[in-house]
């Protein structure tokens, strides 16, 4: 029986819905062997990792520190299995860097660390990450450069008030060259948050704070290649995605609650979790 | 043909004051270096950045009043090659943006230069909100940090300029919209890390930053009146310490008498003590603010209240030499 050839973008879907997986299961690796760790936030970023990585950013994962390479900055460093999932399937850093997760003197522990291949800032201190993406999407412009910066945010973060700091900044330098991604995963450590300190209107703060805005499922693929695809959204405007997400994503238990933020990992709990992911193709 | 040297043109633009030295020294690298760029936290005017917004407006960012942000995007700067020189309040840009200092800027080694104006009470009138006498104590207690309080404008413009050489985040520490006392020559070449000895007495040894290195120079004076030989030490650099001249000061010396404009809690005073503690114990005395929010007043009035002055240092050190 002939079946269809897929398009090419379907096949690039697949791919990266693919990778999206293998970020999800290298999250529980890592977690079990730390014995613990932030599963909620790290599993709702993973289609938005899988296609930055594999479709979007220009780096070059032999050459981390290249000069030209686009930034990409895990603002919410408490999701960092899913940046060193990430990483290591990229090719940054060695597959066997997952399993060190948390160990004594590694550099991939609870937050991002930026003497690690591939990560370009420490991050964890919520709230920073976007006022050093404005300063990078700045040394690009002062530079003539033309790499790119992105940002991801969590949404318990947004209550920082520093970030209101930075988005009034990045609207004023209409660094167009920047992006944020927020993970809109609507749970934080102690709750959901609209009911700890509400966001919303969410989406119509941005654009008054002057970002050209979207909105996507940022668990479809589809959705959120078009999303990256079509940066910057507006001329002299900073781009917003704001990525409807589900915490914990991918394993039932986990999912939409705030219990499962930063829970231990014992090993039935992980085999339990990677029943449910399946396997990679 | 004359032998007299000629005074550079910037020694009489800085007009004695420490925070428009740090403005035109940047300005003035920024001349011959486009990597330099200065963020600015709503101080155009107070840091002396106007020159640099006429010459190359691209390379002045202004933050508004917002430290944090100002902070992070210095850091962001800096991991791109840039070299950012970020201007602020000595008060709000170190415990506002305590945490992003630490985390964006000493614990990612970026090199980024604070240039913090109005530190110490040179805001004594503007009350406690706006007094500075815990930065030093916050700056030196980071990793990677270079603290330098230069003593007057003139070290403020070479240390400014010095900072080129550094590979990672300093602070230097400005004064306000006062004149301060010349105490070093416009060709002086201060090194960072390195103190310069200004009087070499051997009964007493007073080692002072900022401000108080005039009082200081000024207690040596009278007291020479009274036979007792004071040895001056202008610790421009509060970390890395320079040792040596420390344990020297410790070893020749009856005694050592530290003056700082800042709590005695954690600053030059502090650094000293830790220092011989340890390496050659020696009776001290220590000059700057007590341990409580500093009243409203004119600079000058309020620096003598407390005994930031020559007087007390003079009284502090006559104790040592009983």
């Amino acid at each position: 029986m002939a079946r269809a050839k897929k398009s090419n973008r379907e096949a690039t879907l697949d791919n990266l819905r693919n990778e999206a997986l293998k970020i999800r299961r290298n999250i529980w690796r890592a977690l079990k062997a730390a014995g613990s760790g932030h599963m909620g936030g790290s599993l709702s970023a993973a289609e938005f990792l899988a296609a930055l990585y594999f479709h979007h950013l220009k780096v070059r994962p032999a050459e981390p520190d290249w000069p030209d390479r686009d930034r990409f900055i895990l603002s919410k460093g408490h999701a960092n299995a899913a940046l060193g999932a990430v990483l290591a399937q990229a090719g940054f850093i060695e597959d066997a860097v997952l399993d060190q997760f948390y160990a004594y003197e590694s550099l991939f522990g609870m937050h991002p660390d930026i003497k690690m291949a591939g990560v370009e800032m420490s991050t964890g201190g919520l709230g920073h990450g976007l006022s050093i993406g404005l300063g990078m999407a700045l040394g690009a412009r002062l530079q003539k450069k033309k790499f790119r910066t992105i940002v991801m945010i969590g949404d318990g973060e947004l209550q920082e008030g520093s970030n209101w700091e930075a988005a009034m900044a990045a609207a004023h330098q209409k660094v167009s060259n920047l992006t944020a991604i927020l993970d809109y995963n609507k749970v934080q450590q102690s709750g959901h948050v609209s009911q700890m300190l509400t966001l919303e209107p969410v989406a119509s703060k941005w654009s008054a704070f002057g970002w050209a805005v979207r909105e996507v499922d940022g668990h479809d693929m589809d959705q959120v290649v078009t999303a990256l695809d079509e940066l910057p959204y507006e001329k002299d405007k900073p781009s917003m995605i704001i990525a409807h997400t589900i915490k914990g994503k991918g394993v039932s238990f986990a999912e939409d609650t705030h219990l499962w933020h930063n829970n231990m990992v014992p090993d039935d709990i992980y085999q339990k979790a990677l029943a449910e992911l399946g396997e990679p193709v | 043909m004359s032998a007299v040297r000629k005074t550079p043109d910037w020694v009489a633009k800085v007009q004695n004051q420490s925070r428009l030295s740090f403005g035109f020294a940047v300005t003035d690298m920024a001349a011959r270096d486009d990597k330099v760029v200065a963020v600015s936290a709503d101080t155009l005017d107070l840091i002396g950045l106007r020159e640099m917004v006429k010459a190359v407006p691209e390379r002045v960012i202004e933050a508004g009043i917002a430290e944090q942000n100002a902070m992070g995007v210095a850091s962001g700067l800096a991991t791109t090659g840039m070299r950012p020189y970020l201007c602020g309040y000595a008060p709000f840009i170190t415990a506002r943006s305590m945490e992003q200092l630490r985390n964006d800027v000493a614990y990612a080694k970026q090199r980024v230069v604070i240039g913090a104006a109005c530190s110490g009470i040179t805001l004594g009138v503007s009350g406690g909100t706006h007094h500075a006498v815990e930065d030093l104590a916050l700056m030196r207690s980071l990793p990677n940090m270079t603290v330098m309080v230069p003593a007057d404008a003139l070290e403020a413009w070479h240390l400014t300029q010095a900072t080129e050489s550094l590979d990672g985040p300093s602070y230097v520490r400005l004064g306000g919209r006062v004149e301060e006392v010349p105490v070093t020559a416009p060709d002086a070449a201060p090194v960072i890390g390195k103190a310069t000895t200004l009087r070499r007495g051997t009964d007493i040894a007073v080692i002072a930053c900022g401000v108080l290195v005039a009082e200081a120079l000024k207690a040596a004076d009278e007291l020479a009146g009274e036979g007792i030989g004071v040895r001056v030490i202008n610790m421009h650099t509060i970390k890395p310490l320079d040792r040596e001249t420390v344990l020297a000061a410790a070893a020749e010396t009856r005694g050592i008498v530290t003056a700082e404009e800042h709590h005695l809690t954690g600053g030059l005073g502090g650094a000293v003590a830790e220092l011989v503690a340890e390496e050659h114990p020696v009776r001290m005395r220590f000059v700057g603010m007590p341990d409580e929010f500093c009243i409203v007043g004119p600079t000058p009035k309020v620096r003598e209240r407390y005994g930031m002055t020559a007087g007390n240092i003079m009284a502090k050190c006559r104790e040592l030499m009983g």
